[in-house]
């Protein structure tokens, strides 16, 4: 039997049972769709994490404490004392919180900070201010909303000087943030700003999540960082108390947990392709059963073992390649409709289309192997004789 | 065409051997038309198998149009079935999911015939059947009759010397039977070896010459006013 005969008794077999050999894609369809999809969106979430370093300053480093250690706004002067070369001290108070204006409401984190923090890095004001050292002073329930919140809250009408129910109690909106994309941890277009005072009291508090550090000048960062890291070591005598570390040391660890994310993604899309596959061995031996009688027929005109294999083996694969082909299509169209539904960049990445067509292709060879072995190895005589 | 001496076939079931064939020699004649008759358990199958390259005899020789094949390995088999036999089942043995010219191809797919060239020819064939009317038709949309025309058709379509049928009127009432029996007289009159497997008397009675199996063991050779005794 020549190819295009061996192409074309597979093609016949596969179209005799339509229904049958579209329910078998449907596993391979889904499988690669799913590695695309899941793919592109771990990739989206790699590049967010790239995309931040130019969002704050690349001299400021993060000093939190672990979970016990007692971490109070008395370490803002703390630290002014014993590091000199510490340009700008920013103490963080975050928690997560609600935002209600009239019957909307949505989740955003309420960070309590103090007006220096609008200075470490790419934040400006788009409309109002941002918190000032006499809101600080007075405890005012002020907040400044992140492009996102205010969106989301109000459209396109101006918040500023509108009044928004917070932690329970009214702030009034005195500014909104320009969108900056991803700002380290959560982004800041999705954050509310209100004073660290407010929010200690509203909390009831004088604790800290974490202090941000300016060193004058990226060289003098690391020197900041060892001088940090001896105080804090010194102070509680153990260096795991309090942590500290660059922002590039937090973007790696960011980095490295989305990565892993992306792999646990990739991994679960490629469990569903495997199982796709195992559904083709399954259908594939159905079918040599079914069709035993059909094998004995084709033996005694002539065919060799071998074009048994190739007519099994071919229609696997047709089934799986063909299955492939319409999981790219499907996982493009899904990716494309992926940030409405998701709110999170997808990056379509090409070698997962390779990726995905290699291993549907694997998967139909694979799995096609036994059944289609299994259909050429039958005794022709019992195979004429088969009554299913 | 066919020469056989001293076949034997073994088979095992469980511990025990059961001998198919026992000491089995003939010879036909190229041209002939031969029945092999007997009852069911009687051997004749298991002749036929081992006629066809199905099956392996475990002993004595077997030549077929002057080559000894008896010990082919399956994939020569293949080769010369492809173009030496044709093969006419009692069941029909079509391919459910082909059509008429479909079935009628499959023997010269296997021996790389052009897609055009064969589909010519099983036209042919098939209009020499009587069922140029009935080219697309599934087997299933064919009586049993047209269908096993169309098994001959595909035994034909190779232009084999040797053609084995096993009890080819066994599936089919009477008048159909008839047909079916004079189609394959009229292959026999063109040229053509027929080796037909039958019990039915009929069938014999329209061979040239009848062997009897019985236990496994050739019964002495008739001719065929023996065979008109029978009726």
């Amino acid at each position: 039997m020549n190819w295009s005969d061996a192409v074309r008794v597979a093609w016949h077999g596969v179209w005799g049972h339509k229904l049958r050999a579209l329910l078998t894609m449907l596993g391979v369809v889904i499988g690669v769709a799913a590695v695309i999809v899941l793919v592109a969106i771990g990739n989206g979430a790699s590049s967010v994490v790239a995309s931040r370093i130019e969002t704050l300053g690349t001299n400021v480093l993060f000093v939190s404490p672990a979970a016990g250690t007692p971490f109070t706004t008395a370490q803002v002067p703390y630290i002014r004392h014993n590091v000199s070369m510490a340009h700008r001290i920013v103490p963080i108070l975050d928690s997560a919180g609600k935002i209600t204006v009239g019957t909307t409401t949505m989740g955003a984190p309420i960070v309590g900070t103090t007006p220096a923090y609008a200075d470490l890095g790419s934040l400006h004001v788009a409309g109002g201010r941002f918190l000032t050292p006499v809101d600080a002073q007075f405890d005012r329930h002020v907040a400044v909303l992140g492009a996102n919140v205010s969106a989301n809250l109000f459209g396109h009408s101006d918040p500023v000087g509108q009044t928004v129910a917070l932690l329970g109690q009214q702030f009034r909106v005195v500014g909104v943030l320009n969108p900056v994309g991803q700002g380290p941890g959560t982004s800041q277009d999705n954050e509310v700003f209100i004073p660290l005072s407010t929010a200690q009291a509203l909390l009831g508090t004088n604790g800290l999540s974490l202090v941000m550090v300016q060193a004058a000048s990226p060289s003098q960062a690391s020197l900041v960082d060892d001088w940090l890291t001896n105080l804090y070591t010194n102070l509680y005598g153990s260096p795991s108390a309090v942590s500290v570390q660059s922002e590039d040391q937090v973007l790696a660890t960011l980095s490295a947990t989305r990565q892993t994310f992306t792999d646990l993604l990739a991994g679960t899309a490629a469990i569903s392709l495997l199982v796709g596959g195992i559904g083709i061995m399954n259908i594939m031996l159905v079918s040599v059963t079914e069709r035993t009688r059909e094998i004995g027929i084709r033996r005694a005109v002539g065919a060799v073992p071998e074009d048994v294999v190739l007519q099994f083996l071919l229609e696997s694969m047709g089934v799986s390649l063909v299955g492939g082909v319409i999981g790219i299509g499907l996982g493009v169209i899904l990716l494309r409709l992926a940030p409405l539904i998701l709110h999170s960049p997808a990056v379509f990445s090409p070698t997962s289309v390779v990726l995905a067509f290699v291993f549907s292709t694997v998967v139909g060879l694979g799995f096609g192997l036994y059944p289609a072995l299994r259909a050429s190895r039958l005794n022709p005589i019992e195979a004429l004789r088969y009554t299913g | 065409m066919i020469r056989v001496r001293h076949l034997t076939k073994d088979y095992r079931l469980g511990s025990n051997t059961f001998r198919a064939l026992h000491d089995v020699t003939f010879d036909v004649e190229t041209g002939a038309m031969v029945a092999i008759m007997g009852q069911s358990g009687s051997g004749k199958t298991t002749l036929m198998n081992v006629l066809g390259g199905l099956d392996t005899p475990t002993d004595g020789q077997y030549w077929l149009n002057g080559r000894e094949v008896g010990r082919f390995d399956p994939v020569t088999w293949s080769h010369i079935r492809n173009r030496t036999i044709g093969f006419v089942f009692q069941n029909f043995n079509l391919v459910p999911t082909l059509t008429a010219i479909g079935n009628v191809e499959l023997p010269l797919i296997y021996r790389r015939v052009p897609p055009r060239i064969r589909r010519t020819r099983a036209v042919e064939v098939l209009g020499a059947m009587g069922l140029g009317e009935r080219l697309h038709h599934y087997p299933t949309q064919l009586s049993g009759g047209q269908q096993q025309r169309v098994a001959i058709a595909r035994a034909l379509v190779g232009d084999p010397p040797l053609l084995l049928a096993d009890e080819p009127t066994g599936n089919l009432d009477v008048n159909t039977g008839r047909e079916i029996l004079s189609v394959l007289q009229e292959l026999h009159q063109a040229g053509r070896t027929v080796v037909v497997v039958t019990h039915a008397p009929e069938v014999a009675a329209v061979c040239e010459r009848v062997l009897r199996m019985q236990d496994g063991r050739m019964e002495a050779q008739r001719f065929e006013e023996d065979a008109h005794e029978l009726e």
